[in-house]
């Protein structure tokens, strides 16, 4: 019997959806064989299954084990680029999302993985400082601080030893994406950290992941064990290690300080600042901690350029957004777009409207600090510079949309 | 504590003892003995104190601070609904009540037959498929309170 190779994510929210339920069906079932890649980001159709053709992959929506027949038949399919969803993206760096293993290394670096890295090699340490100037990269954490800058004090701080930490704690409600780099592009992550560990003399890094998360921790464990088997975590000159640390609830410790708190064993408490961790940070030495995705970020602004990074968004917020739509929209999911569409258009175009039996009420943006946004004041631009000047934060891109039948007064609890 | 977790206590803190120069770390020692015996029991603090090189105040200190550190034994199985905004959004409350309704339990408590524990938790990144209920290590989305029986049937 001929075995036809499909594709199946196994992230934990495509799991949590069905996926696994599908796998498991369908384990001893010659005609099928799954081949299991990260998610699109488009979570309402999970679980979804494709499959190569001549034109390039089709998928089929919300699979249910019975649907075998017509997946390997062929019939029914839609091809994924006409998939609105995912066609209105621009897809940098979820660029990989839906099409490869996560923890398949040579399809990484096949798809350009390692190209920034391999891009550091031939620049100074100031060098790599000044094109991320030029990229005008603002950190996707909360604070949206330059990244630059961070970077520059980090560099010029003279110390025997520096550490960078990436911040995994992903505390805010109703934000995923920082999940999803782990456990679907793991590498992208160690990629961006590397080079940042360059530019500022680091020799150790931590990935410091919330309890909540075992399979991102998971992922990112295996990874790391890969990356070093294939020596590139250690390259001749440059000796770099990387551990993951597991938190324990705490919402503060998403906080930096508080966080480097947590990551030497003490209880997570916010500190003053000054000083910055840039310059006294993990035991006292210059530290940089970034968020999951501005690290994920970096790797392409490496291999094409800062320019070309700052040519994508709005004045002040350049590159794209990764926004997280959940709550009562239609579509729930993954977008990944240049900085600067309006609130009102990111939840027609993408969010597809309201759950079925919902009417409108608020939506709200950047977590539990964020705010709330009713309809009235839907046209802001979803960007760093028009959300401060409306009193609001864009935090880490969190959009979650309430209906009539919402409690706000649970929320607040 | 039973005696049984003493050895495993006592084999567990080997492995976090601190070898210099690295300083002591109390957060991933109390997590290595919470995920060998599945909760830290408050009688072990002087043991973890004295491997550590630290004073038993510190110990409870950072036992105390962290929510996901418990002192006590929970159920054979760990049910965790989250209470963030998607879940909230998509009627999580009507999924925590059918659960407690299930098992009979007020949150935090367990039940009779030791079989589950109920608790809160927060956004678990799970909202695209929310709302979301975790057992033990499971993620389990789009969760109506009509299929909790059966959701929780496997788990025994
Ligand atoms: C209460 C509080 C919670 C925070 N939680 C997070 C978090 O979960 N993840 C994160 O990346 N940054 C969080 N931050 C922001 C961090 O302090 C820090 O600014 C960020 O990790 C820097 O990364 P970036 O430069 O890449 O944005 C939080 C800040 C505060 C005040
Ligand atoms: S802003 Fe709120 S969560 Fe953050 S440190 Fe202050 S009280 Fe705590
Ligand atoms: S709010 Fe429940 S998973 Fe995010």
């Amino acid at each position: 019997m001929k075995t036809t190779r499909c594709y199946l994510a196994n992230d934990t929210s495509s799991r949590a959806a069905g996926a696994e339920r599908l796998a498991d069906a369908w384990s001893e079932r010659p005609e099928i064989q799954l081949i299991r890649t990260s998610s699109r980001g488009a979570f309402f159709l999970e679980p979804m299954v494709e499959r190569d053709t001549p034109n390039g992959r089709e998928a089929w929506f919300n699979v249910s084990p019975n649907d075998l027949p017509r997946i390997v038949g062929g019939v029914g399919g839609t091809p994924v680029a006409e998939i609105p969803f995912l066609q209105q993206q621009t897809r940098f760096t979820f660029g990989n999302f839906g099409i490869t293993e996560p923890l398949a290394l040579d399809e990484y670096q096949t798809r350009g993985g390692f190209k920034g890295w391999e891009a550091v090699q031939n620049l100074s340490p100031e060098a790599i400082v000044e094109e991320l100037r030029i990229s005008r990269l603002r950190g996707r954490g909360g604070a949206a601080f330059p990244v630059w800058k961070k970077w520059q004090v980090a560099q010029q701080t003279e110390s025997e030893q520096k550490y960078v930490v990436a911040n995994a704690d992903e505390g805010d409600a109703g934000t995923y994406c920082d999940r999803m780099i782990m456990e679907g592009d793991p590498f992208r992550l160690i990629e961006g950290m590397m080079i940042c560990a360059r530019a500022v003399g680091a020799t150790r890094g931590y990935i410091y992941c919330r309890y909540e998360y075992p399979a991102a921790a998971q992922a990112m464990r295996f990874a790391i064990q890969k990356a070093r088997e294939a020596d590139l975590l250690d390259c001749d000159d440059y000796p770099f290690d990387l551990e993951v640390v597991v938190g324990a609830g705490s919402y503060v410790c998403g906080e930096e300080t508080a966080l480097l708190e947590s990551l030497e064993g003490r209880r997570g408490v916010v500190l003053a600042k000054p000083p910055y961790p840039a310059e006294s940070g993990l035991y006292g030495k210059p530290t940089i901690v970034s968020n999951v995705l501005t690290f994920a970020t970096i790797p392409n602004i490496l291999a094409h350029g800062g320019a070309w990074h700052a040519s994508l968004g709005t004045e002040g917020s350049r590159g794209t957004m990764v926004l997280q739509l959940g709550g009562r929209v239609k579509q729930p999911g993954l977008v990944e777009i240049p900085f600067g569409l309006t609130l009102h258009d990111v939840l027609d175009r993408f969010g597809g409207g309201m759950a079925p039996g919902s009417r409108f009420k608020a939506v709200q943006v950047g977590g539990p600090l964020g705010s709330l946004f009713p309809e009235s004041q839907l046209d802001i631009p979803v960007c760093y510079d028009a959300f401060a000047e409306a009193g609001a934060i864009l935090g880490h891109g969190g959009i979650v949309v309430y209906d009539h039948e919402t409690n706000m007064v649970e929320l607040v609890v | 504590m039973t005696t049984w977790h003493k050895p495993r206590l006592a084999e567990t803190l080997e492995t976090c003892r601190p070898v210099p120069p690295d300083k002591p770390n109390i957060l991933k020692a109390l997590l290595a003995v919470q995920s060998a015996l599945g909760h830290v029991p408050p009688s072990a603090i002087p043991q973890i104190a004295q491997v550590l090189g630290v004073t038993d105040a510190q110990v409870a200190g950072v036992l105390s601070y962290y929510s996901d550190l418990r002192t006590q034994p929970t159920g054979r199985h760990l049910i965790r609904v989250c209470m963030g905004e998607s879940c909230t959004a998509n009627h999580g409350v009507l999924v925590l009540r059918a659960i407690q309704d299930h098992v009979r339990v007020a949150v935090g408590d367990r039940t009779q037959v030791e079989r589950f524990t109920v608790e809160q938790m927060s956004c678990a990144g799970n909202c695209a498929v929310s709302p979301t209920v975790m057992i033990d290590e499971d993620l389990c989305g789009r969760v109506t309170p009509s299929i909790i029986p059966s959701l929780l049937e496997p788990y025994r």
